[in-house]
C-alpha cells in the first residue's frame, strides 16, 4: 500500500488527565477505503482515542496527521472539515428536532448560505434550502427512514435512532467515519443489519473507523484491528490473527494471578 | 501604612458579611445546580425584621439592652429560615426536574417578590438604624480604628464559618450534605435523604443569610428594600471566587473580595469599585470558572 | 387547511394591527406603540436565549446602546431620528458581538453570570457619565420625532404605525429564521455544542452572530423608544428591565413567537393599563413567575413543533 493511501496517521500520541495517562505512545494509520477496528477492554482508552482524533481533546504528546498533514490541537469543527465525522457511543442527536432536521445538520459545512441570505429568505436561499432538504431525504431513504423523516428524533427507538446519527454523520459527506460502538444497545438482528450498513458505506467509497465491543460485528466487517489496552497498543492485524493473538486473549480474558504465580 | 491597615480591617469586616452570605449561595448551588437570585433578598429581609424588633422595643431612642439586640437577631434568624423553607418548598421543589431555567426564572421570580415585598410593608425609602443600638465603642491600635460594630461582626462571622466548617466535615449530616452535593443520585441510593438535605441547606444558608443581612444594617447603619441585588451579587461573586459549590471556597471568596472592594475604593476608586468587582468576575470566569478552590471537570463525551 | 390558517393568521392579526388608530383613543394607541418597542426587544432576547440557547442576563444593555446613539445623534448632531436607527443597529450590533466574543465560551450559568456582570458595568458607565455625551443619571432630554420625507410624525398614531412596521420587519426576520441554515445552527449549538461542532459548526462564531443579530435588533427598538419617551436615561436599561425581558421569553415560550408576543403583553402591556397599581407591580410579577414555571415550566404558549 503507497503513502499515498494513508489517510490518518496517530504518531505516538499521549493523553494524560491528572495523573492518570489514558493514552500513552499510541500508532496505528489507516488507510483509504478501510474498514479498521479499534478494540480493548474497557477503560482501555478507546473513545479518548476518537476525542483526540476529532480535536475534543488535544493530546499531551505525539501528533495526529490527516494525509500527512498535522490536525491535533485543531478545533472539533476544523477536524470535520478536513472530511473527518464521527458518532457518539451516547447518541447526541438534537433533541426536540425532526429526523431530517437532524440529518440537516450535516449539511452544514457543505452549505454556502450566508447569515443574511438565512434572514432576507433570498430566492437563492430558498433554492439552497429545497436541494437540501432533497439530498438529506436521499441519505435518509437509503439508510430507510423515510417513514419517520418528521418524526421527533429523539423519541425514536434506540436502533433507528442510531440510525439517524450515522445518516447525519453521511450527510456531511465524510472521507473518514468515525463510529463509536455503533452496535451497543443493538438487537442480534439489528447488529447483523448494520453489518450491512457499514460495508455498504465502505464501498460508497468512505473510510471507517470503529470501536465496538460486539465481536460479531468486528470480526466480520474490519479489514484491520489495533487492540488497545490501558492506553497501549498491545496487538494490531487482521481479525483472524489479533483473535488468535495471545496477548488480546489475556486482555480481555484476564490472568488468574494464582496460576501466574505457579507458572512462574 | 496605617491607611493600608486600616482598609484591611474595614475589608475583613465587609468580607465576613460577604463570606456569611456567600455561603447560602454555594450551598444551594453545590446540591442543585440553582443560583438561588433570592436570597440577597432574604438577608435584606432580615436586616427589616431584626430592625423592626429593635425599634419596637425601645431601640428607636437610646440604646436598647443587649437582649433586645439578641432578640431581633434570633427573631431575624427563626423566621428568615422558615421563609427559606418555605420557599424552597413553593418555588424550587416542584420545578426539580423541569429545565434548569425555569428554576431560574422561579428564583428570579421569588427576588423581585421579597424585594418588592419589604418595599410594599415596610417602605421605598432608606430605613436607618438608630444609632446606639451597638456600643458606639472603638479602639486605636497603631493608627488603625477598629469600632465595637467591626469587632463584632469579625469575631461573630468567623466562629460561625468554623461551626459550619466543623459542622460540614466533623458530623454525619454534614457528610451527608457533601455527598448530595457530589452525586444525588448515589447519595439517594446510600440512603440519604437527599430532601432533607436540601430542605436543611435552604435553612442554613438563610439564618447565616439574616446574621449577615443584620450586619449590613447595623455597620452602614441603613437598609433599603432594594440593596437585595447589590450585597446579593457581591457574596455570589465572592461565592464564584472561591468556586462555586466549594463551602471554605465561599468563605475565602468573600473574605477576598472583602479585602479587594476595599483596596479597590481606597486606591483606585469609589466611584468605579463596583465596576472594578465586575470586571474581576468576569476575568475570573473566563481563566478559572472553577474559581480558587473549585475542581475543574472535564466533560464526559 | 390548518396549515394554511397558522401561515396567513400573523400577517392578518399585523393587517388589522394597522387600523388600531382608527379605532381606539390615544391612551390605548400608546400603550400599543410601547407594545411594540418593548415586543422587538423581547423577540431579539429570544433569539439569544430562546433559539440559540444562551443564557444573555444583560440584554437591555444592547437596548439602551441603540437609545442612547439615537438621543446623542439626534440632539446633539441633528441627526433625523429615522435615520439614526442604522448607526443605531450597527453600534448595538458591534457593542453586542465585541462583548460576546470573549465571553460566549463561557457555559450556562457562567454565561448568566458574565452578562449580569457586563449590563452592572454598562449602568455604572452611564450614570457616571464616562464619555461625556450620556448626560449622567438624569440622561439625555429633548429627543425629537421620526419624519418620512419632510412630514414630522408628532401624532401618537404616527409614532404607533412607526413602530408597529418595526415590529412586522422584525417577526418577518424571525420566520426566516426558522426555515434558514442561521435559525437551525442556533437550535443545534443550543440542543448540543459538542455535536454541532464535530459536524463542523463553528460554535464560538455563530455564538456571536447570535449575540450580534440579538443585540442590532434590540438597537432599533432602543432608537424609536428615544423617540417615543423624548428622554433617554440610565434607569430604562437597569438589570431589572434585563431581568424582565429574560422572564418575558421564559414565561412566555422560548422560541416561540406568539409566547413572546404574549410575554410582552403580560409583563409590559398590562402594568400600563393598571397604572395606578404601579407599586405592586413587579411583587405581582414575582409571584406570576414563580406560578407560571410551576404549572408550565415549558412557559404558557410553548413552541409548536411544525410538520412539514
Amino acid at each position: 500500500m503507497s503513502e499515498t493511501d494513508t489517510l490518518l496517521t496517530l504518531d505516538n500520541i499521549g493523553i494524560s488527565f491528572g495523573g492518570l495517562r489514558a493514552v500513552d505512545g499510541l500508532d496505528f494509520s489507516v488507510q483509504k477505503g478501510q474498514i479498521v477496528g479499534l478494540i480493548g477492554p474497557n477503560g482501555a482508552g478507546k473513545t479518548t482515542v476518537f476525542n483526540i482524533i476529532t480535536g475534543v481533546y488535544k493530546p499531551t504528546d505525539g501528533a495526529v496527521r490527516w494525509k500527512g498533514r498535522e490536525i491535533s490541537g485543531l478545533p472539533p469543527y476544523k477536524v470535520a472539515d478536513c472530511g473527518i465525522l464521527r458518532t457518539f457511543q451516547t447518541i447526541r442527536l438534537f433533541s426536540g428536532m425532526s429526523v431530517l432536521e437532524n440529518v440537516l445538520a450535516g449539511q452544514h459545512m457543505r452549505t454556502k448560505q450566508t447569515w443574511w441570505a438565512s434572514l432576507l429568505n433570498t430566492p437563492g436561499q430558498r433554492r439552497e434550502e429545497r436541494a437540501l432538504r432533497e439530498s438529506c431525504m436521499e441519505i435518509i431513504e437509503r439508510l430507510d427512514l423515510a417513514d419517520v423523516a418528521n418524526e421527533v428524533a429523539t423519541s425514536l427507538p434506540y436502533g433507528v435512532q442510531r440510525r439517524v446519527e450515522m445518516a447525519r454523520t453521511l450527510a456531511a459527506s465524510p472521507e473518514l467515519l468515525i463510529l463509536d460502538e455503533p452496535a451497543a444497545g443493538l438487537n442480534d438482528q439489528e447488529s447483523a443489519e448494520l453489518n450491512h450498513t457499514i460495508l455498504g458505506i465502505r464501498d460508497s467509497g468512505i473510510t471507517v473507523l470503529l470501536v465496538e465491543h460486539d465481536m460479531n460485528v468486528v470480526m466480520r466487517v474490519t479489514d484491520n484491528i489495533v487492540v488497545i489496552n490501558f492506553g497501549k497498543k498491545i496487538a494490531e492485524g487482521d481479525p483472524h490473527s489479533v483473535r488468535n493473538n495471545p496477548k488480546v486473549i489475556e486482555a480481555y480474558l484476564g490472568v488468574d494471578e494464582d496460576d501466574d504465580e505457579v507458572a512462574a | 501604612m496605617s491607611e493600608f491597615a486600616q482598609q484591611l480591617v474595614n475589608g475583613l469586616t465587609v468580607g465576613g458579611i460577604y463570606a456569611l452570605i456567600a455561603l447560602g449561595y454555594t450551598m444551594v448551588y453545590g446540591i442543585l445546580k440553582l443560583i438561588n437570585f433570592a436570597h440577597g433578598d432574604l438577608c435584606v429581609l432580615g436586616a427589616f425584621i431584626g430592625l423592626t424588633v429593635i425599634t419596637s422595643m425601645g431601640g428607636a431612642t437610646g440604646s436598647p439592652a443587649a437582649w433586645v439586640v439578641g432578640l431581633a437577631f434570633v427573631v431575624a434568624i427563626v423566621a428568615i429560615s422558615c421563609a427559606g423553607a418555605l420557599l424552597e418548598f413553593a418555588a424550587y421543589r416542584p420545578l426539580r426536574n423541569a429545565h434548569r431555567l425555569s428554576a431560574v426564572v422561579s428564583a428570579l421570580g421569588a427576588s423581585m417578590m421579597i424585594e418588592n415585598g419589604i418595599m410594599l410593608i415596610w417602605s421605598p425609602q432608606t430605613l436607618v438604624f438608630p444609632q446606639g443600638i451597638l456600643p458606639s465603642k472603638s479602639w486605636h491600635i497603631a493608627g488603625v480604628v477598629i469600632t465595637f460594630t467591626q469587632l463584632l461582626i469579625i469575631v461573630v462571622s468567623f466562629v460561625l464559618m468554623a461551626a459550619l466548617y466543623l459542622y460540614v466535615n466533623r458530623t454525619r449530616f454534614g457528610t451527608a450534605i457533601r455527598a448530595a452535593a457530589i452525586d444525588q443520585d448515589a447519595a439517594r441510593l446510600m440512603g440519604i435523604n437527599v430532601n432533607r438535605v436540601i430542605v436543611s441547606v435552604f435553612i442554613l444558608g438563610p439564618a447565616l443569610g439574616a446574621i449577615g443581612g443584620l450586619f449590613i444594617g447595623l455597620y452602614y447603619r441603613q437598609a433599603v428594600f432594594n440593596m437585595g441585588w447589590t450585597y446579593g451579587l457581591n457574596a455570589f461573586i465572592a461565592a464564584i471566587i472561591g468556586g462555586i459549590g466549594n463551602i471554605p471556597g465561599a468563605m475565602l471568596g468573600g473574605l477576598l473580595l472583602g479585602l479587594f472592594n476595599a483596596l479597590a475604593a481606597g486606591y483606585i476608586s469609589s466611584t468605579w469599585q463596583q465596576a472594578i468587582t465586575f470586571g474581576l468576575l468576569i476575568a475570573i470566569l473566563l481563566i478559572r470558572p472553577s474559581g480558587i478552590l473549585g475542581e475543574r471537570v472535564a466533560e464526559k463525551v | 387547511m390548518r396549515t394554511v390558517f397558522y401561515r396567513w393568521i400573523g400577517p392578518a392579526i399585523w393587517i388589522i394591527g394597522l387600523g388600531v388608530p382608527l379605532v381606539l383613543g390615544p391612551n390605548w394607541i400608546s400603550i400599543l406603540s410601547i407594545f411594540s418597542i418593548y415586543a422587538v426587544v423581547a423577540l431579539s432576547q429570544d433569539i439569544v436565549l430562546g433559539r440559540a440557547g444562551m443564557f444573555d442576563m444583560g440584554h437591555a444593555v444592547y437596548f439602551g446602546v441603540g437609545a442612547y446613539t439615537t438621543a446623542i445623534l439626534n440632539t446633539v448632531y441633528g441627526w433625523p431620528i429615522l435615520w439614526t436607527m442604522v448607526p443605531a443597529v450597527v453600534l448595538a450590533a458591534l457593542v453586542g458581538g465585541l462583548l460576546a466574543a470573549p465571553i460566549v465560551k463561557l457555559r450556562g450559568d457562567y454565561l448568566l453570570v458574565a452578562t449580569i456582570g457586563i449590563s452592572q458595568i454598562f449602568h455604572l458607565v452611564m450614570v457616571n457619565n464616562v464619555a461625556g455625551m450620556t448626560g449622567g443619571p438624569d440622561g439625555i432630554f429633548g429627543i425629537g420625532v421620526p419624519s418620512i420625507f419632510g412630514y414630522q410624525i408628532v401624532s401618537q398614531s404616527g409614532l404607533f404605525l412607526v413602530g408597529w412596521l418595526l415590529l412586522g420587519v422584525v417577526l418577518l426576520l424571525m420566520n426566516n429564521l426558522e426555515n434558514s441554515r442561521l435559525g437551525r445552527v442556533f437550535r443545534y449549538l443550543k440542543e448540543d455544542e459538542l455535536a454541532a461542532t464535530t459536524l463542523g459548526v463553528n460554535a464560538r462564531y455563530y455564538k456571536i452572530v447570535a449575540f450580534a443579530l440579538g443585540a442590532g435588533v434590540a438597537g432599533s427598538a432602543g432608537t424609536l423608544l428615544a423617540s417615543q419617551l423624548a428622554v433617554v436615561s440610565p434607569g430604562a436599561f437597569v438589570f431589572t428591565e434585563s431581568v424582565t425581558l429574560f422572564a418575558i421569553v421564559l414565561v412566555g415560550g422560548q422560541a416561540s413567537i406568539p409566547g413572546v408576543l404574549l410575554g410582552t403583553v403580560l409583563m409590559f402591556v398590562v402594568p400600563q393599563v393598571f397604572r395606578e397599581l404601579a407599586q405592586y407591580r413587579y411583587f405581582v410579577f414575582g409571584i406570576a413567575m414563580i406560578v407560571v414555571m410551576v404549572i408550565r415550566p415549558q412557559g404558557i404558549w410553548p413552541r409548536r413543533r411544525r410538520i412539514e
